[in-house]
């Protein structure tokens, strides 16, 4: 691994909700480069949004070390939360105050003196919502309001982009919508994005490298293949047929080969037919 | 006749003018912070600081003769901010709800208040009249108080007013920006404890729970922004307050009280107009 170009670097790491017996992640490492994208998965429960909140910064009792740039957060006497951003589930904004796109956004802006009403402007048109941006948060759909999120994330131009779950909610369209924007931030600014989902096939698709997290990790690199296997023993439980890897799908659509996949014996071309988006879900026995 | 009559009054004798500038203080104040209370899901906490001022006030009435205002003040702030930090320290960011402790601390302190008072206060009646407020109770001494503190508390809601609505509104996203929030969230406290032991005179320490819960629940009904919402919640509760003022010197009445059944009625009625508003659109 190239360490001149990496971002962040979480070696050891674990953590331990007061009270609780066993730990919430235990000896999770992994590494991720400038404008690369890391795909966290795994069930709930399993620590994904725990590990975000660590990086984040809100959690801060954890044991192992996490490189921000080659710097130790802990040996930080700042921890750089202007080099961050953390998108956490649309669901924990407080629904009682009546606040605009707008408003929010400026909330963001009031704490950088570097940002202008115009980049406000901008961020809103790069997230497609910049037509809506006097309307208020809470009248928004599910995908509004994570593009509102997003575009709040972005103001002080982060190094690294944390996303809890952004397609929670959305319709496979809205994903795709929502993740083609995360690419566009992605090669617009180097920015490095950890992104939480629960599916499968959006992170496949969509993300460099790979993490599935129940509590130990299993750090996958995607120039290997996840196997069916290490997903099974990530979710605790069989899939009767998954294919992993749309390349992979799509060869086997365009030749006669009949080979079984790698991970499942069904009917690859009678499948594709239908919903090839259908045929990456696991699919519990 | 009689109101405008009572109006003349207030300019007139300088107790009643005292409390129509203490009272437009507060209600300025109170408007400010009401939306807040309401919106961080913080009414019960504030019922617990003004129930808590008992204490605070049953001991500095076993110290201080009641003429002594100052120190008696003093001494109830004092309390009442020890009470608070502890709430405060014991509910920031707990998974468990923090209702039940809140629950228990606030009923707790007012028995031992009241076992206080009567054990040892110098006089037995005086804590009634801290309990319902008292308009007359007001002096000059008090007011100059009351502006002090209503000075520091203003501005410190007023310049930092958009990270106070970033934590309330996306409390992870604010904090993971920097936004200290456990400062914020102590601050919030101080403050409210601050407004309520400073009204105690005016509104009593049960009836002020009106005046900071009432205009944020009429502003947050209405409101259609963030601005709105806060100016909407000063109007209504300078507005409110002064008409409440002056009807409680027109009839003879408790001020208190008086400031929290108008506030009550006033709300009811803009409900009532809104429903109707709707039925007739």
């Amino acid at each position: 691994m190239n360490k001149s170009n990496q971002i962040l670097r979480a070696e050891n790491l674990s953590f331990n909700y007061g009270g609780e017996q066993t730990p919430t992640i235990l000896n999770i490492s992994f590494s991720l480069s400038e404008g690369e994208i890391l795909g966290v998965l795994g069930p709930n429960g399993g620590g994904k949004s725990t590990l975000m909140k660590i990086i984040a910064g809100l959690l801060t009792n954890y044991s192992g070390e996490i490189y921000f740039q080659d710097c130790d957060l802990k040996n930080l006497k700042k921890f750089p939360y202007s080099k961050f951003s953390y998108v956490p589930q649309h669901s924990e904004l407080n629904g009682i105050l009546p606040v605009k796109v707008l408003e929010y956004m400026n909330f963001a802006r009031a704490l950088y003196s570097d940002v202008s009403a115009n980049d406000i402007d901008e961020l809103l048109n790069l997230v497609g919502i910049l037509h809506k941006k006097d309307c208020l948060i809470s009248k928004l759909s599910g995908g509004e309001k994570q593009r509102v999120l997003i575009a709040r994330a972005l103001v002080n131009k982060p190094k690294l982009l944390l996303l809890d779950e952004p397609t929670k909610g959305l319709d496979s369209n809205g994903q795709d919508q929502l993740l083609a924007i995360i690419e566009k931030i992605k090669s617009r600014d180097k920015t490095s994005v950890i992104i939480v989902d629960h599916n499968i096939n959006q992170i496949i698709r969509n993300c460099k490298k790979i993490l599935c997290l129940n509590k130990t990790s299993h750090w996958h690199n995607k120039t290997d293949l996840l196997t069916k296997n290490i997903l099974e023993d990530i979710y605790h439980c069989e899939f009767e047929h998954l294919l992993i890897h749309e390349n992979d799908l799509q060869n086997n659509h365009d030749s006669t080969s009949t080979d079984p996949h790698l991970f499942c014996d069904h009917d690859h071309h009678q499948s594709l037919g239908k919903d090839p988006h259908s045929l990456l879900r696991g699919v519990k026995k | 006749m009689i109101v405008i009559q009572s109006i003349q009054d207030f300019f007139h004798y300088d107790f009643l003018f005292f409390a129509l500038i203490g009272t437009l203080l507060l209600s300025i104040t109170c408007g400010l912070i009401s939306p807040l209370l309401i919106a961080r899901k913080n009414a019960f906490m504030g019922s617990a600081i003004s129930h808590s001022t008992l204490l605070g006030l049953a001991i500095a009435l076993s110290l201080f003769s009641s003429e002594n205002s100052f120190s008696i003040f003093s001494m109830t702030l004092f309390i009442t901010i020890i009470c608070t930090l502890f709430l405060a320290f014991s509910t920031y960011r707990q998974k468990l709800p923090s209702d039940s402790l809140i629950g228990i601390f606030y009923t707790s302190t007012m028995a031992l208040g009241i076992i206080i008072h009567s054990l040892f206060a110098k006089n037995k009646t005086d804590l009634l009249s801290f309990l319902f407020g008292n308009i007359l109770l007001l002096t000059k001494e008090d007011l100059i108080l009351s502006a002090i503190l209503l000075a520091i508390s203003a501005p410190l809601i007023i310049i930092p007013f958009k990270k106070w609505i970033f934590l309330t509104y996306d409390e992870e996203g604010a904090i993971t920006s920097g936004i200290k929030a456990h400062l914020f969230h102590y601050l919030f406290f101080i403050l409210l404890a601050l407004l309520i032991v400073t009204s105690i005179k005016l509104a009593g320490t049960i009836l002020i729970e009106t005046l900071l819960l009432v205009p944020g629940f009429f502003a947050l009904k209405f409101a259609k922004s963030v601005k709105q919402t806060f100016v909407l919640s000063v109007l209504f509760s300078t507005v409110f307050a002064f008409i409440g003022i002056i009807l409680a010197n027109t009839f003879g009445l408790p001020s208190g009280a008086t400031l929290a059944v108008v506030l009550f009625f006033a709300l009811v009625l803009s409900l009532l107009i809104k429903k109707i508003y709707h039925l007739f659109k």
